[in-house]
């Protein structure tokens, strides 16, 4: 048996040590909001926050992961009213929608860590997450947007 | 996105209470019925109940385009309800939606549009006459908003639903007053995509998302030789691994593409996964074992020398009299592509007796339930009222979900188990087996009289085809139309002009890709096309403005282009800009790249400017969305490695050797759109031809080399191969 | 952390072995004393018995380089901020930062791919608990690097994360170091066995830091 801790829920599962965590979410615990798109960490689909950390579940053993603190896409807000969520309900960022629980995961560590990032420091953050319907600049956009909104929450 | 029984539709849909179904009949005429159930020939868009649930009907699978959306509205503004008072509800294939379900060819608007106004008008003139009978008032004195009847000199209104007895039985209008679109409110103006926030939480539902209790799942090992197909396996220690409930022989079939593989059934994927690698298997590789991407270049090269069949031929290009100096030819090449949808392929299947269950997310929901001679059933041996569908958010389409290849595998895989099984592609299952956009190479040929002026064209198509893959009984003695797709109808006036296409035979399957061939054959069209201004000495702009004489849809677009992209304003000295147009059945873009070239020979993309023609825009910032998108998805397939083959095998594994451009790669992209022409247009596609052909022009205009191959190297000109 | 010693290698260059230098000058290994060259402080009473000897230390380095400047080595060590991959040593695709401790930035560190351990399957992130480049502030660049100048900079404890003699002596013993021979499917080992180069490593310094010329 191995306890996960996901979205401040503990969950038993009894599975090989060995098995990804993203199967681990989607195919036992049943979260399917993180996606499977290379399984060999090129395209960040799967990104889930281990201990605040944006890991690639697709290749993080779910042995890894025991006694740590998992936060999925369905944990990164109660409301969807992260201001990341926020921003990208506001550029309708999303096309086809299948990579933006990972690359809303991957901006949310960016934005935890700079809360005022530059162009660069999103292409540094956000180039290992693909897009194949190609949303870059509407991503690149929104986080700015949500840092701003971040910045005005924190000012008042 | 539930379905439902035909005999439960109604009630399920609708709930409690009476309801009331518009929609289209087959013969395009809008109408009505109170009983879906027995009615014939009648397509459903609309479904207002007693408790005034308004609910509008999505047809066309969602893959991103934003049709999800798009099509309610159009349906919305004619029949006066504000988007926040419908619930869309996209359909599953049902037989009472028809067969247009189906998202491809950038055409649910640009086909969809007038109907669909029809529609909702119709809806909004039966409800007012319901009122006008309830209040015995005059038509004139009623007006309909926000999904209420109002009664002008009283102030009286009723919602549409408290009229959908009496609307039962009022005669629906033949020829429905449409609105002027000036009056449009949602039209031109909306935005936000109710999908959206679906998208950002999680919850938004695609196919590899869905579930079904007791469900196991499968991975297939197809013969890594492409072509081949099974000769006999040995599964004994595949079974021995952990989960492993049974290991099966199963069959792909993809166009005229016949090929059986081995299927791991497992508790988990996995451990399916874990297992396959277990597997012993003998492939017939039937020769293709010396197939060779190379060798089949030189196969199609050889190709151009044949005459082909002729597409069209205006004039005579063979008997105008030119002079030798003012003839240029070019050959120009393209790689194979993957479409990569970051969704791999997958699809649930639970087969029970006679019937089958489907959960899957597919460009073409009504092929898989249709009667049609290419769908579903022809393949799988159930008839079509026993084929049950569930369709998902589709997580990528770009054609690859045209085909249905992975349901058949999952059916025909569910059919030797007693259990649902959900069946996924691994990425390298999706990069190593197809099918790909096929290479296309064009030979291109164009004279200039004394003054400069073209007065000759001819391209010839050398390729394989996807009329010839994908249905079965093409007659290849015939021109595949797709395969010279708007190379004879480019708008310029060339008085002789001549297009060709030599069919090359091909086992690899091959499969529409975003944009079709148009996304290859404009990149040597519009390459040429700047050649030919060179060669006249001519700027590529003005040298394009006057070949085009009469008003046209794309002398128009050119015109704004040249404004919207500064075309005349002098750029810094390692700068330059190129520019490129496309039109097909898909719509009409047109684009201006500009770039930095370095000293070390790498290229820097600055920005992009693009003009759609659209006629109509449904939703603005969707369509710039789309063209952004597209212009991404071409500058991956302009300057990426494409799929090659060596020893019969596919090269590239997934990402790492098959990468697609990422957020640090892209230009800035400005968007102009057209509208207030007469036809309408798409949006899908057409953002994408253009790109490669400006790009190259671009790089011509700063460094002096023509690049007549696809891809091509941004970080070094030189390099050749990618 | 050992202080190093305010002894100086390069003072126990006896004559003998200028001597030698000298005469070896034409001959193909040149060396220069990496102590002497450099800053370089080492603890030497643990080794105060050994006997240094320019022509072999340098060869050994000569070895030691091969494998230093191998992709399994050179690869996390590059010119640049960003660190290299694959069997070509190709920059690193994803846009990857060093960062200022060296283990990434942001939603791109080392450790969100590479695991303590390889991943199994071709082309998957090879792993190490420990996997990361040098910090901003060390960045001990291998790439680009002739064996002179890289001899002399892991000499350097300014140069070579503030390492001692022993520490250097130990340091090719690291779990990290040791990875490079086990890094997952499909990648080459270095040029050398981990035993010849834990040799070539430990002669190179016994025999006196000599850094090839």
């Amino acid at each position: 048996m191995i306890t996960l801790t996901i979205n401040q829920k503990n969950y038993e599962v009894d599975v090989n040590p060995d098995m990804p965590l993203l199967w681990v979410l989607r195919d036992v615990i049943g979260l399917v909001g993180t996606k499977y798109g290379c399984g060999v960490a090129q395209c960040g689909a799967c990104v889930v926050h281990l201990n605040g950390e944006a890991v690639r579940s697709c290749v993080t053993k779910v042995k890894r992961a025991q006694g740590g603190k998992i936060t999925t896409i369905e944990g990164l807000s109660e409301k969807n009213d992260h201001p990341l969520q926020k921003a990208w309900i506001e550029l309708d960022v999303p096309q086809c929608g299948y990579c933006q629980s990972g690359q809303l995961m991957s901006a949310a560590v960016l934005l935890r860590e700079n809360p005022d990032p530059s162009d660069e420091d999103i292409d540094a953050a956000m180039a290992g997450n693909i897009c194949r319907c190609g949303t870059y600049l509407r991503i690149r956009k929104a986080i700015h947007l949500a840092a701003d909104m971040q910045r005005k929450v924190n000012r008042t | 996105m539930n379905q439902v029984s035909r005999r439960n539709f109604i009630k399920h849909t609708s709930g409690a209470g009476i309801a009331l179904w518009l929609g289209i009949s087959s013969r395009g005429i809008a109408a009505k019925t109170a009983d879906l159930a027995s009615a014939k020939n009648f397509t459903p868009f609309i479904l207002v109940d007693s408790d005034n649930n308004i609910t509008i009907f999505n047809i066309r699978p969602e893959m991103g385009q934003g049709t999800f959306q798009s099509v309610p509205a159009i349906i919305a503004e004619e029949f006066e309800v504000s988007l926040d008072q419908i619930r869309i509800k996209q359909t599953n294939g049902e037989k009472e939606f028809g067969p247009q379900q189906r998202a491809g060819g950038s055409a649910s608007i640009r086909t969809g549009y007038d109907d669909l106004r029809k529609i909702g008008a119709s809806a909004k003139a039966v409800f007012i006459a319901a009122a006008c009978k309830k209040w015995d008032a005059k038509e004139d004195d009623c007006f309909a908003s926000k999904g209420k009847i109002f009664h002008k000199p009283t102030n009286k209104s009723f919602t549409y639903g408290a009229l959908v007895e009496e609307a039962s039985a009022i005669e629906i209008p033949k020829q429905p007053k449409l609105k002027n679109p000036k009056d449009f409110t949602i039209i031109g103006k909306q935005k936000h995509r109710p999908d959206v926030p679906l998208k950002t939480n999680g919850t938004a539902e695609f196919g590899l998302d869905m579930k079904v209790s007791g469900m196991l799942y499968a991975t297939i090992e197809r013969c890594p030789i492409v072509g081949g197909t099974l000769k006999s396996f040995d599964s004994d220690e595949a079974l021995k691994m952990p989960g492993v409930q049974k290991v099966v022989e199963v069959e792909r079939i993809m166009g005229i593409y016949h090929s059986s593989g081995v299927a791991v059934i497992a508790d988990s994927y996995w451990n399916a996964t874990q297992a396959r690698k277990k597997l012993k298997i003998e492939w017939d590789t039937k020769g293709y074992e010396k197939f060779n991407s190379k060798d089949f270049e030189n196969y199609l090269r050889a190709l151009a020398k044949e005459d082909g069949l002729l597409d069209k031929n205006i004039g005579d290009v063979n008997t105008i009299n030119l002079s030798s100096q003012n003839i240029i030819e070019a050959f120009y090449e393209t790689p194979m592509v993957a479409h990569h949808a970051l969704e791999p392929m997958n699809c649930i299947a639970e087969v029970k007796d006679d019937k089958v269950e489907i959960w899957t997310s597919s460009q073409v929901n009504s092929t898989i339930t249709g009667s049609g001679a290419n769908d579903l059933h022809k393949f799988i041996g159930f008839s079509p009222e026993n084929i049950k569908l569930h369709a998902a958010f589709v997580g990528g389409g770009f054609g690859r979900r045209l085909n249905i290849d992975y349901v058949i595998e999952a059916v025909n895989i569910a059919k030797q188990i007693n259990k649902p099984v959900k069946l996924i592609w691994s990425r390298e299952d999706t990069t190593q087996y197809g099918p790909y956009r096929p290479m296309t190479f064009s030979q291109l040929k164009g004279g200039m009289d004394d003054s400069g002026k073209l007065v000759m064209f001819q391209h010839k198509v050398i390729s394989p085809s996807y009329s010839e893959a994908m249905r079965p009984g093409f007659d290849i003695k015939t021109v595949d139309g797709t395969m010279v797709e708007g190379i004879g109808e480019q708008a310029y006036e060339i008085p002789n002009l001549k297009t060709s296409y030599v069919r090359a035979e091909f086992h690899v399957p091959v499969a529409a890709w975003r944009s079709v061939t148009s996304s290859t054959l404009a990149f040597a069209h519009e390459c040429f096309m700047d050649e030919l201004a060179q060669k006249a000495g001519k700027d590529p702009l003005d040298f394009r403005l006057s070949l085009l004489t009469k008003d046209s849809d794309l002398k128009k677009v050119l015109l704004k282009l040249k404004e919207f992209s500064n075309w005349d304003e002098p750029l810094p000295k390692n700068k330059a800009r190129g520019l490129a147009q496309w039109e097909f059945f898909a719509g009409l873009c047109a684009q201006v790249v500009e770039v930095t070239y370095h000293a070390d020979r790498s290229i820097k993309i600055d920005k992009v400017y693009a003009v759609i023609d659209l006629g109509v825009a449904v939703n603005p910032d969707n369509v710039k969305n789309q063209i952004e998108g597209a212009i991404v998805m071409a500058l991956g397939a302009a300057t990426k490695p494409g799929i090659t083959l060596k020893n019969g095998m596919v090269q590239q594994h997934n990402f790492y050797d098959n990468p697609l451009p990422r957020i640090n790669e892209i230009p800035d992209i400005d968007i102009y759109i057209l509208t207030g022409g007469e036809r309408i247009k798409g949006v899908g596609e057409p953002g994408l031809p253009p790109f490669a052909p400006a790009l190259a022009n671009a790089i011509f205009s700063a460094s002096g080399k023509r690049l007549r191959r696809l891809p091509f190297d941004l970080n070094n000109l030189d390099s050749g191969e990618l | 952390m050992n202080h190093p010693s305010e002894k100086k290698l390069h003072y126990f260059l006896h004559l003998k072995v200028i001597v030698l230098i000298a005469v070896i000058l034409t001959v193909v290994v040149l060396t220069t004393s990496a102590f002497k060259d450099s800053k370089t402080v080492m603890d030497i009473a643990v080794y105060k018995n050994a006997v240094t000897d320019s022509t072999e230390s340098a060869e050994a380095f000569l070895q030691v380089y091969k494998v230093l400047m191998s992709p399994r080595c050179m690869n996390c060590h590059p010119a640049g901020d960003e660190p290299l991959q694959g069997d070509e040593s190709k920059v690193h695709t994803m846009k990857v930062q060093r960062g200022k401790d060296g283990k990434g930035v942001y939603a791109a560190k080392c450790s969100n791919c590479h695991q303590p351990e390889n991943t199994p399957g071709l082309h998957t992130p090879p792993g190490n608990p420990k996997w990361s480049l040098p910090p901003a502030d060390m960045k001990m660049v291998f790439q680009g690097r002739t064996s002179h100048q890289l001899a002399l900079q892991i000499m350097d404890y300014n140069r070579n994360g503030h390492k001692n003699k022993k520490q250097l002596l130990a340091h090719a013993r690291d779990t990290l170091v040791k990875a490079a021979w086990n890094m997952g499917e499909g990648r080459k080992p270095p040029p050398l066995s981990y035993e010849a180069f834990l040799k070539a490593w430990d002669t190179w310094i016994q025999k006196g830091g000599y850094a090839p010329k």
